[in-house]
């Protein structure tokens, strides 16, 4: 029952990780042979292309990429802590408000739902320069007196990214925490409420001990989906003003389609999925502390 | 965590402390802020190309042109029809094989610890790691620049999700009634078909839906594997407009709702399905 799961994950995830690999050792364009067997094509490949671990020192001594992972772990730290943050407070909102609570929940739920090529498509709109929301709002204010390239300057492109993916990607939150919100003992609260303690106080002692294990599974989540973004990048920005906003994604993409240069991607994308383990490991542990703590 | 227990309200009462105004505000700025851009979206579908320019609100006449222009000067049509196909082909491909693989998992504990942790590593690894094995992979069994192939990477591609959002229904699932079934002298299969399948529908509806979705708004993956203007599907053609001169705001927003109108319907229409789902593999 489990094998054709298992053999497609083997032929779609395990399979390309090996391939992966092997790629990260060659000097290798997209001319290289899938099937790695014992046929003349395939030792040759190997036996030519074979460079050692010329690629990974190569990425290292990179600054491009090294940058860019900065920028990506940067970016995947702020945007989990801005769409935790927002999310917990819409889904405390949420859940305190007495009438709509299904209408809330279907708007919210939109952002999430939203292709993040489109969510792209609005925050261009919404930034532009010329008849860009945000311009004329602020120049009605007269907060600036010309309009500001927000995604072309690099002071804002990057936080302006961040936002628009704080945005897709808070209602996700929200839901989970809402979730949480709803299985918690009702009893404790009335208990802390008649020892007089005040609603902060509740919040503090209470509410987020008691979410925290489901907070840390869903930044673990956010963690990965922010260090997975590509979408939003490539329509909104494609990596400038100048590198402000190349994310190591979208960098091992333009360094593969532009430069043909497999096996440097190849390369690259292993450390950066080491990056990736590196960074999500301390968020699992603490969400396994959070989860003895509270048994 | 009991499915329905999501949706109970008891301890409201006591959390409760009414309307204040601060709340109300709160409140109305949250649902502002999230649903803000999709309204200015509808707003620039409506205007013309000198009207976005002045960069107000409202549009100053209803410019209902986009619509038209939109789908005649870009194949919104075949592009929807591409990205519905393979997400359709997609989520049908992760069901079936992830609802028998989830449930045999769990039951039965097939894999040991090894096996659940192995599925979900496959998701954390980022798409790009896929993409040019992939490439080669659907070159070499022919199946490049094809809605069919797409389907099948997109229902590779769900297959860690939907046994993290299955795996807590099959865990909720009394195993009493499929132990009197084998007792009855019903086969796995017979099991599987005529008692955990019909007891697991919302898990599978919620699960369903949600790979459907995660599939038709992918874009990495389809971008680079459907290259022809005859498979692409609708984030890439979207990304499209980005490549003109002078860029046609009016038409990329029509095309963008003409994208986001299938999946809020189903949202709408499927929101306690949706909840249900996301919500089911977060929280024990």
């Amino acid at each position: 029952m489990v094998t054709p799961m298992l053999a497609g994950l083997i032929v779609f995830a395990v399979y390309p990780f090996i391939y992966l690999v092997i790629l990260s050792l060659m000097k290798a364009n997209l001319a290289a042979p899938f099937f790695l067997d014992f046929s003349d094509r395939s030792l040759e490949f190997l036996a030519d292309s074979y460079v050692g671990l010329a690629n990974f020192s190569d990425a290292i001594g990179d600054t491009r990429y090294t940058d860019s992972l900065w920028r990506s772990v940067l970016y995947a730290l702020v945007t989990t802590a801005g769409a935790l943050i927002l999310g917990v407070a819409v889904a405390v909102l949420v859940d305190r408000a007495v009438k709509g609570r299904s209408l809330l929940r279907t708007l919210i739920l939109l952002p999430l739902m939203t292709p993040p090529v489109t969510v792209a498509v609005m925050w261009q709109l919404l930034l532009m320069p010329s008849g860009g929301w945000l311009n004329s709002f602020l120049m009605d204010l007269t907060v600036i007196s010309q309009p500001v390239s927000f995604l072309g300057t690099s002071t804002y492109a990057l936080p302006f990214l961040c936002l628009a993916d704080i945005w897709q990607w808070s209602p996700f939150v929200a839901l989970m925490t809402y979730a949480a919100l709803q299985t918690q003992p009702a009893d404790v609260y009335e208990a802390a409420r008649l020892d007089g303690a005040s609603g902060f106080r509740i919040f503090r002692s209470i509410t987020l001990p008691m979410l925290a294990p489901a907070l840390f599974a869903v930044a673990v989540l956010k963690l990965v989906i922010g260090f997975k973004v590509f979408d939003l990048v490539f329509v909104l920005t494609a990596g400038g003003p100048g590198q402000d906003t190349r994310l190591t994604t979208f960098h091992i993409y333009q360094e593969a389609i532009q430069q043909f240069d497999m096996g440097a991607a190849a390369a690259q994308t292993l450390l950066f999925a080491v990056m990736v383990g590196l960074i999500t490991l301390p968020f699992t542990a603490a969400h396994d502390y959070a989860e003895r703590r509270l048994s | 965590m009991s499915a329905d227990s999501t949706f109970r309200s008891e301890p409201d009462r006591l959390r409760f402390t009414g309307w204040t105004p601060l709340r109300w505000l709160a409140t109305l700025a949250a649902v502002l802020f999230f649903v803000f851009p999709v309204v200015f979206l509808v707003m620039v579908s409506l205007k013309t190309q000198s009207d976005i320019a002045t960069g107000g609100f409202f549009p100053t006449e209803l410019f209902w042109q986009n619509y038209s222009d939109a789908f005649a000067s870009v194949a919104v049509d075949l592009y929807l029809r591409n990205s519905a196909l393979a997400a359709v082909i997609g989520a049908a491909i992760t069901l079936l094989l992830a609802v028998p693989a989830t449930h045999a998992m769990i039951r039965f504990k097939v894999g040991g610890r090894f096996l659940p942790g192995f599925v979900l590593a496959t998701y954390v690894a980022p798409p790009i790691v896929a993409l040019f094995p992939l490439f080669f992979l659907l070159k070499e069994i022919g199946l490049n620049n094809s809605i069919i192939g797409l389907g099948i990477v997109y229902g590779v591609m769900n297959l860690p999700v939907a046994f993290w959002l299955l795996s807590s229904f099959v865990r909720r699932l009394p195993v009493e009634l499929e132990e009197a079934a084998y007792i009855d002298g019903a086969s796995y299969f017979g099991v599987l078909r005529r008692v955990a399948i019909p007891l697991l529908m919302p898990g599978i509806v919620s699960t369903g839906i949600i790979c459907l979705i995660l599939a038709y708004n992918e874009f990495l993956l389809g971008a680079f594997l459907n290259k022809p203007d005859a498979t692409k599907t609708l984030p890439t053609g979207l990304a499209l407009y980005q490549g003109d001169r002078q860029l046609r705001y009016g038409q990329m927003a029509v095309a963008s709702l003409a994208g986001i109108a299938p999946v809020y319907v189903l949202a709408t229409f499927f929101q306690r399905w949706l909840i249900r789902g996301l919500t089911s593999g977060g929280v024990k």
